[in-house]
């Protein structure tokens, strides 16, 4: 089973690898927000997977951790984003 | 080779070069995504080196709160005039990464010299872990046998908010901090902000409450609670208080007020400051904690909420 759950790490790794390359290529900052979305619930995974592997049940708590503050974040993200496309008038260029 | 060291060898080799690209990068707001991502890994790593207790609290520090004060930050720095940044010249930038250069230098220097085994405190912590009560070796430092610092610490967070304060400009002076926020109060925001903060203060809660004998404590807990108030802020349901309000300003210095009251009580009463009776020893860490919960989440909120805007009436 613990062969299993490393694969799977190992697994999840190598999306939130390919999550990586989305932030580096871009091209706009939603896209690199969403990347970071994802990359955030793919550390979740990996939390929950090697709490489970190594008998930490404490990465159950970062693991709720990082879900509550990455919402958090990406709500922050899309307000000030508002805010600024808002202050620029014509403003939506960036988005398209 | 087994598979957890390979694991290990990819995720440091990831977070290094994620580090780099951070830094390397011209934009401000992909260096803040790059950031928010980096410290989501670096607490993947503080796990696997069993240290659960920074893992949270980088997680909810690194990859929230300060990804979220440096978004705003971006915000504004685009808001700004650009051509009023100034590209500093050659040899000043020569010289930072000179500096910078020696200091890593210094750090690996210092890290490779190391006598092995390192000197360490650990078990000597461990094994006086009784006169508390608390299991978790980390509080019981940090609430008993090195209470001094954490008080002090809090104290430095009381003069971080002053400092985001005195920014105001004079009308604004007492005001209440940030924009206004506006948001269709059908929506899925406002739908969002009366769901989550109902999970998120229990969580907070739970981190706070599980820190006495497990990883957590009233810092990451106090994180979670101030984004979840963040977070009904930004959804336009509450507004941000006056910081005028004395309500407010109580809950700011109730945490080292408490911490700093049962000090002299250790002093007048007991034979140090912060000298806790053994029978009375997790009540008061208990009560010292609860204190700092509620003052450290309102200083963290209102440190990312910015200083003063808007004059008390609107």
């Amino acid at each position: 089973m613990t062969e299993f759950l490393t694969a799977a790490v190992g697994f999840i790794l190598a999306m939130l690898a390919l999550g990586l390359v989305s932030i580096l290529r871009g091209p706009g900052d939603a896209d690199r927000m969403m990347a970071a979305q994802l990359i955030g619930t793919a550390g979740i995974a990996v939390l929950l997977l090697l709490g489970t592997i190594a008998g930490v049940p404490a990465a159950i708590d970062v693991a709720l951790t990082l879900a509550l503050l990455a919402t958090f974040a990406s709500i922050a993200f899309v307000k000030k984003g508002l805010s600024r496309f808002e202050a620029d008038g014509a403003g939506s260029t960036e988005d398209k | 080779m087994s598979i957890a060291t390979v694991f290990e060898i990819v995720l440091a080799a990831v977070v290094l070069g994620l580090a780099i690209w951070t830094i390397a990068v011209p934009e401000t707001y992909s260096a803040t995504v790059g950031f928010v991502a980096y410290g989501l890994l670096v607490a993947l790593i503080w796990v696997r080196l069993d240290a659960v207790d920074v893992a949270l609290t980088e997680a909810a520090i690194g990859g929230g709160l300060g990804g979220v004060l440096l978004l705003g930050a971006a915000a504004r720095l685009r808001n700004a005039d650009p051509t009023a940044v100034e590209t500093p010249c050659k040899l000043v930038r020569l010289c930072a990464a000179a500096l910078s250069s020696l200091i890593a230098a210094a750090l690996v220097a210092a890290i490779l010299l190391l006598p092995d085994p390192a000197p360490t405190l650990a078990p000597a912590a461990v094994a006086k872990a009784w006169a508390t009560g608390l299991a978790n070796p980390v509080t019981n430092v940090l609430m008993a046998f090195r209470a001094m610092d954490t008080m002090l610490e809090k104290v430095v967070l009381l003069l971080a908010i002053v400092g985001v304060w005195s920014l105001a400009s004079d009308p604004a002076w007492g005001g209440r901090p940030g924009p206004r926020h506006e948001a269709d109060p059908h929506g899925v925001l406002a739908f969002l902000a009366r769901l989550l903060p109902s999970v998120g203060i229990v969580v907070g809660i739970y981190i706070f409450w599980t820190g006495a004998d497990h990883p957590g404590g009233a810092f990451q807990g106090g994180a979670i609670l101030a984004s979840m108030w963040l977070l009904v802020v930004m959804a336009g349901l509450t507004d941000t208080p006056p910081v005028s309000s004395r309500r407010l300003r109580f809950i700011l210095v109730a945490g080292p007020g408490l911490f700093l009251v049962v000090g002299i009580g250790g002093l007048c009463l007991g034979p140090a400051f912060l000298a806790y009776p053994l029978a009375l020893a997790k009540p008061l860490i208990l009560g010292i904690e609860v204190a700092m919960i509620l003052t450290i989440a309102a200083t963290l909120g209102l440190l990312l909420a910015g200083a003063p805007e808007r004059s008390e009436q609107r």
